[in-house]
């Protein structure tokens, strides 16, 4: 029964690689600019205004979400996602699971050379691994540490042995811990390959220029392997450059001015206007990312009652903050797993309406009343214009809330000590697999377990989460245990989530938007 | 003269000890852990952190950690930023030019505007140039230069479309490009201090046309403008040098808020992103450089003040 399940797994597999290497090939058509009939024009230079400066180069030590937009355009990793966030073969064309499903072989592509000119293969594959998840200081050792050993089948060929069932293996292997790397070039970069440029990668461009906190300059990998649909090669542009900007405004006004072509982020108060300027192109797609109050729950402190967690989760009202602070860009939610999660229940909406009788009815039968601190980082007028609102909401249930603003520092340390009073306002970016968001923040323990919070049930299923590769087990197991943390043993106050954004100039086309919030420039292409 | 530029350069060795020993400590002491915020609130594996800061020599006493790093410091090495893992000294040399172009450009513009402007509305007391610089330099003061800066990014970048809105390119590959995009971010960060070093001008001159000597240069029949440019300018100058020696250490303040906005890659920026990443060696770096440029501006100060007034002498110290 279970070898069937592999062999429908496997077939599927299959038939995405024939997609991947018919449809995902295509130059896809950006949103609102319908490019699919026109071809693609090769060459040009284009700007992307990023929202910060991108850090480290490495995959092995970054840990910057900037970073990654630089890493996709230099960076092949085993398999990625499609712009609905499904995972596609990449690198690897198919995989198998053995029967016990310890096991995860690997069937690798032939064609691939690294920029430098090395040969991408199974040897190279190991070497890869087994540098992420052995090397001190590695930070993608954590998601890679379900993977005991790598073995060399043949030149086409890996072998991840683990060390037990592990489900979200293969979405970690989407991002920077499957990302693959000329061993070359990285010991020939020394100390300096975190910073400097280097032909390491198999993506379609080729990082060539890194001037910290100014530009970078990506230009094209003539070899890359990529075609598109009509044997055209990928990439479409000469060169990429990208300047990190972080004043949202001050990026609009480069994209308006045509400074920069494209840009990502863009202020929520800008996007009713930019989405009727013809003169621009907006897309938005909800993303990963949720916005989330997190109350310490450590004994001794008021939210150790999960009842009051319970009473701010009723009293606020999530609709007012999306439409107040995000004008209306994102979504409600009330749990940690995204519309875009395989996992998503559309009809899970315990709080949908805000209900501050309700939660003055369970303090009252509490028997104390409610006053607690929220921590919010100082400087960020959106952030403390959310927390003035919530503070106005809880007040209809007679729970008074203070506001203090410290440095983002000192509230990550106070999190990761458990010391602080009250709640945080703290989010998360988001990852593609419903485990990336929710095990580490709820389960017993884990490093942003922040408040503290245990319950057994949520654990053992959690734990079940990830000992199965049955897609629908899974979703059964994340739903039921949201049920738990968000509503009868509440964990935090999560509200509403985030959108991947994209703006640019009707000239550029090919531009796809994904989930991850993350560019992807391969297919894209200036129109003349 | 020059024993006495001697003197003052030894003193500044243990001032930037002093500096050094004060930086270290409150960067130190400050809460957050810079292996926590390179993260940026991503999951971390305590054996991970654990590691990543034994790495970093974070792990060792403050006074162990400050040992290691002075000895280092004493050799040229400050060591290497924790976030980007670039040697301190590199990271500084690379967008120091930078900065001191930004910062010169503004200087610049703020000491010409302020004599020229300056002088007129002292010399024209209570005309309309008085008045309008009046004006313009109370809002030049009270106007932030974040503030500033949108707007003008706005005004001249976006609707009038007359500069670019922001970044850097280099003067050695397109002089003409680079100076446009000096421009607007030369003003910002030159309009509080014009404001500042206009008003000295003008009263300093003010108080100065108003002595008797000057009454006596009239009466010989001098012309206004002889009497303006040889008599009063030089004897109003001394307090305006004061300011405008201020001024440097402002304007280098001023860049940090400056250079973010208009994304220029000098050391004000640099600054910014280590203060708010703990990237100690960093931090470190940039603090004792500022220190050393506010020393060596009131140097330059006080060298200027013998130039200008003959009556001050460095050599009779004890007299």
């Amino acid at each position: 029964m279970r070898s069937a399940r592999y062999l429908v797994a496997f077939l599927a597999s299959f038939a995405i690689l024939l997609a991947a290497c018919s449809g995902a090939q295509q130059p896809s058509g950006g949103g609102a600019s319908p490019s699919t009939s026109v071809k693609a024009t090769p060459g040009g230079t284009m700007t992307f205004a990023l929202e910060d400066q991108p850090i480290n180069m490495d995959p092995l030590l970054s840990n910057a979400f900037i970073d990654r937009n630089i890493h996709y355009q230099i960076y092949d990793s085993l398999v990625r996602i499609d712009s609905s966030g499904k995972i596609i073969p990449w690198l690897a064309t198919s995989w198998d699971f053995s029967s016990d499903g310890k096991a995860v072989t690997f069937h690798l592509r032939t064609d691939v050379k690294y920029a430098d000119g090395e040969t991408f293969d199974a040897a190279s594959v190991k070497w890869n691994i087994d540098r992420y998840r052995t090397t001190t200081g590695s930070q993608r050792s954590g998601e890679l540490a379900s993977v005991d050993s790598v073995d060399v089948v043949d030149a086409s060929t890996v072998r991840f042995n683990l060390k037990s069932v592990f489900a979200p293996l293969l979405a970690n292997l989407v991002d920077r811990s499957g990302m693959m790397l000329s061993r070359k070039s990285v010991e020939a970069g020394g100390t300096d390959f975190t910073r400097k440029p280097s032909k390491a990668g198999s993506g379609p461009f080729v990082l060539t220029e890194f001037v910290q906190n100014d530009h970078m300059t990506l230009e094209k990998n003539p070899s890359y392997w990529l075609k598109d649909k009509d044997g055209s090669q990928l990439p479409y542009l000469d060169k990429v450059t990208v300047k990190p900007i972080t004043d949202g405004t001050v990026r609009l006004t480069n994209v308006r001015t045509g400074d920069a072509q494209i840009m990502n982020n863009i202020p929520g108060k800008d996007v009713a206007s930019l989405k009727t300027d013809s003169t621009l192109v907006y897309q938005q797609k909800e993303a990963y990312q949720f916005n989330s109050m997190i109350p310490n729950e450590a004994a001794g402190y008021v939210f150790a009652d999960h009842r009051y967690v319970k009473a701010v989760s009723m009293t606020i009202d999530r609709q007012q903050i999306l439409d107040t602070i995000a004008f209306g860009v994102g979504a409600v939610g009330y749990g940690t797993i995204a519309p875009s999660h395989f996992a998503f229940d559309p009809t899970f909406k315990p709080y949908a309406k805000a209900d501050p009788d309700g939660a003055k009815a369970l303090i009252a039968q509490i028997g104390a009343p409610l006053q607690f601190e929220l921590l919010i980082v100082s400087g960020d007028p959106v952030q403390l214009q959310e927390a003035q609102l919530i503070k106005a909401q809880l007040e209809k249930a007679g729970i008074t809330m203070d506001i203090t603003q410290l440095q983002f520092a000192q509230i990550l340390d106070l999190q990761n000590k458990h010391t602080f009073k009250g709640m945080t306002l703290i989010g998360w970016s988001g990852r593609i697999d419903p485990d990336g968001n929710t095990y580490d923040w709820v389960y017993t323990g884990r490093p942003n377990n922040a408040e503290s919070y245990s319950n057994k049930q949520v654990d053992q299923l959690l734990d079940h989460s990830r000992a199965t590769t049955d897609q629908e087990q899974r979703k059964s197991d994340f739903q039921k245990a949201q049920q738990i943390f968000v509503v009868d043993d509440p964990a935090a106050v999560w509200f509403g989530f985030g959108v991947s954004q994209l703006l640019y100039t009707p000239k550029l086309k090919g531009m796809d938007i994904y989930p991850d919030r993350l560019v992807r420039f391969a297919t894209a292409w200036l129109q003349k | 003269m020059g024993q006495y530029i001697l003197r003052r350069l030894l003193l500044m060795i243990p001032v930037a000890f002093l500096v050094s020993v004060v930086v270290f400590v409150l960067i130190h002491l400050s809460p957050g852990d810079p292996v926590a915020i390179f993260a940026g609130g991503e999951v971390q594996d305590p054996v991970v952190i654990a590691a990543v800061r034994q790495q970093y020599g974070l792990d060792q006493p403050l006074p162990a950690q400050y040992v290691i790093w002075l000895e280092h410091a004493l050799q040229g090495d400050f060591g290497r930023s924790l976030r980007t893992r670039q040697p301190v000294l590199e990271a500084i040399t690379e967008r120091l030019p930078k900065t001191l172009e930004l910062g010169g450009a503004a200087l610049l513009l703020s000491i010409v505007i302020a004599l020229v402007v300056g002088t007129i509305a002292a010399v024209r007391r209570n005309s309309v140039v008085d008045l309008v610089a009046t004006g313009v330099t109370i809002a030049g003061v009270s106007l932030p230069n974040f503030y500033l800066g949108i707007v003008l990014i706005l005004v001249f970048g976006l609707v009038f479309r007359v500069f670019p809105p922001g970044g850097y390119s280099d003067f050695a590959t397109d002089p003409f490009e680079n100076l446009k995009r000096l421009v607007l971010p030369a003003i910002t960060l030159a309009s509080a201090s014009t404001a500042l070093n206009l008003r000295q001008v003008r009263s300093s001159l003010l108080d100065v046309l108003s002595q008797e000597y000057l009454r006596t240069a009239r009466a010989k029949g001098l012309r206004e403008r002889t009497i303006v440019m040889r008599h009063a300018w030089k004897n109003a100058l001394i307090p305006v040098v004061t300011i405008f020696g201020l001024q440097v250490g402002a304007i280098l303040e001023g860049a940090i808020i400056t250079e973010t906005i208009f994304f220029w890659p000098g050391v004000g920026r640099l600054a910014v992103d280590s203060i708010n990443g703990r990237d100690y060696p960093v931090v470190q770096g940039i603090v004792l450089l500022s220190a050393l440029s506010y020393m060596a501006s009131t140097l330059v100060v006080d060298v200027l003040y013998a130039w200008l007034d003959p009556r001050i002498s460095y050599r009779s110290r004890s007299a």
